[in-house]
């Protein structure tokens, strides 16, 4: 097992809480989604895996959260990353003012040399030809799927067993959509277990093995990626289709987002 | 005529330098903490007092003491760091600058307390004799610290955008939480930028203050620095030096020529106009991060 989340709860600001119990698994090389609407505890899931959440004035109260055996729910964001489990935030976080080879080079920090640094960064060059024809420019005027691309392989560089990715499609262009996904796709090819938040369901159940559906801080559905695909509340309530596959109408979902709770 | 306005202009520009130097320190520390450093000429302060203590306090020779003072001045960045700043991250930028400025107050009342107010002398680690290129009359200590300004400048663009260390600290400069999400540690680099800022004032305390005098008003430098600091941009170390001398030769010319006409200070205030309208149309300053936004 290389991720176990056992009953976890967090905590904001000791007043808010968010995470109510939930539970995950995963296996080395799978890859995992997690879907559910805004304010869900998406983000929240992902930041109290990676240790991030401490700086965000959270905490995990109850329950662990293990990585390769090993508890990580108290252990500091460097140390994680050390262990091969990379945050890639959502919002594209790239280093604005460096150069997209200098994000590659921080994004390697913790290799031990500068050779195997530049061996890394043409790895991931290999994977994203995008990011080679780009090195030299500055990051913070990329398009949003390049800095996409670059945020992506800027994690590759820390040698990574694990990838928590947030919502890798926002904000961007269906092609481009198409091609941030191929590159998680390449991705899973490669042996690097995923972990992905997404609203867009079908991109995401397309990559992954399993899925979750989150609520209100609670795991409410999970199960094999093609099963949720058929189910009929995933069907509605996230990709606004019928039984027989045509789209409902936008006003139909709307509705029905109204009337349908999971947990209700 | 001629040789008057070169000897202010290169005058200026080396005074300007020395502010360079001390701006740099103010630089480092924001760069890595987004703390503008209201206490930075305390911080030259208590380096001249490290120096002046090791070499005419304990008698030790200057070559052996000004290393040691860079030594002590770093333990005194790192102390600082620990004590008031480790705990601040994530806060306002308002909180930390208001702990800047009573940093700013304790380091005085310190400095009082231990050294006491009266005035001391301050070693002579350059030659006093200054060189003489035609009617122009350079002092040696400006000189040398220009030449280091520059070559420190120089050391520090190399570092912070060439060295993998430099990057993880230009990274936490960028955005503490991206750098966080990467396994940087940003404490590590805020307080690596205090040590660096200590030591960066230990020099321009040791060339602002060779073979003068010594006192906690020495400490007026840290304000004088700040037009070249806001003038280059809070995030450029290389725009430092052109700023720096920007500032110096108008202040030089300003005292030389126009400060005998309204019978002073113009080449005293002049600076803190000019950092008031680069505020008003560039508040980035000439090299400094712009915003970068995506419509």
């Amino acid at each position: 097992m290389l991720l176990k989340v056992n009953n976890v709860e967090v905590i904001y600001n000791d007043v808010i809480l968010v995470l109510k119990g939930v539970n995950m698994t995963m296996e080395e090389g799978s890859c995992i989604a997690l879907l559910g609407a805004n304010g869900a505890g998406k983000t929240t899931t992902l930041a109290a895996i990676s240790g991030i959440i401490k700086s965000e004035d959270g905490k995990v109260t109850s329950g662990s959260i293990e990585f390769d055996g090993q508890r990580v729910d108290n252990q500091s964001v460097e140390s994680n990353v050390a262990r091969g489990l990379i945050h890639v935030m959502e919002g594209r976080k790239v280093l604005q003012h460096m150069t997209v080879e200098k994000n590659l080079i921080v994004g390697g920090h913790v290799l031990k040399s500068g050779a195997e640094v530049k061996q890394r960064i043409e790895n991931v060059y290999t994977l994203i030809p995008r990011l080679a024809e780009l090195r030299k420019r500055t990051a913070g005027y990329l398009s949003g799927g390049e800095q996409q691309m670059l945020v992506i392989g800027r994690a590759l560089m820390a040698n990574p067993r694990l990838i928590l990715i947030d919502e890798p499609s926002l904000g961007l262009a269906p092609l481009m959509v198409e091609e941030v996904f191929k590159i998680l796709k390449e991705l899973r090819k490669s042996g690097i277990s995923l972990f992905i938040v997404e609203q867009n369901t079908q991109a995401a159940l397309e990559v992954a093995d399993y899925g979750y559906v989150m609520e209100n801080g609670r795991i409410v559905m999970d199960g094999e990626a093609d099963q949720l695909m058929k189910n009929e509340d995933v069907r509605e309530f996230y990709l606004g289709l019928n039984m027989e596959g045509e789209r409902k109408s936008y006003r139909d979902v709307k509705h029905y987002k109204r009337r349908k709770r999971w947990l209700g | 005529m001629i040789g008057e306005f070169l000897d202010y202009a290169i005058n200026g520009a080396l005074i300007g330098l020395l502010y360079a130097l001390v701006a740099m320190g103010f630089v480092v520390i924001y760069r890595a903490s987004k703390v503008f450093n209201f206490a930075q000429g305390e911080l030259v302060v208590v380096g001249g007092f490290i120096v002046w203590w090791l070499t005419l306090g304990m008698g030790l020779p200057w070559y052996f003491a000004i290393p040691l003072a860079f030594l002590l001045a770093a333990i005194v960045g790192y102390v600082i760091e620990r004590l008031f700043f480790s705990k601040l991250v994530g806060e306002s930028v308002f909180s930390m600058v208001m702990v800047t400025i009573g940093l700013l107050i304790l380091i005085r009342g310190i400095v009082l307390v231990v050294f006491g107010a009266q005035v001391r002398p301050f070693p002579t680690i350059f030659p006093l004799k200054p060189i003489i290129i035609g009617d122009v009359l350079i002092p040696q200590s400006l000189l040398y610290g220009g030449i280091l300004a520059v070559i420190i400048a120089l050391a520090l663009s190399w570092f912070f955008n060439q060295t993998r260390t430099g990057l993880k600290m230009t990274a936490s400069a960028e955005d503490h939480q991206v750098a966080l999400s990467m396994g940087i540690s940003v404490r590590m680099s805020i307080a690596a930028a205090w040590v660096m800022g200590s030591v960066i004032s230990t020099i321009g305390a040791i060339i602002f203050l060779s073979g003068k005098s010594l006192t906690f008003l020495a400490s007026e430098i840290g304000f004088i620095a700040l037009p070249v600091a806001l003038l280059a941009g809070l995030e450029s170390i290389g725009g430092l030096i052109l700023a720096g001398i920007i500032m110096g030769v108008v202040q030089g010319l300003a005292e030389g020529y126009l400060d005998p006409i309204v019978g002073g200070s113009v080449g005293s205030i002049l600076p803190f106009f000019i950092m008031v309208f680069i505020l008003f149309v560039r508040p980035t300053g000439l090299f400094g991060w712009k915003t970068i936004e995506r419509v």
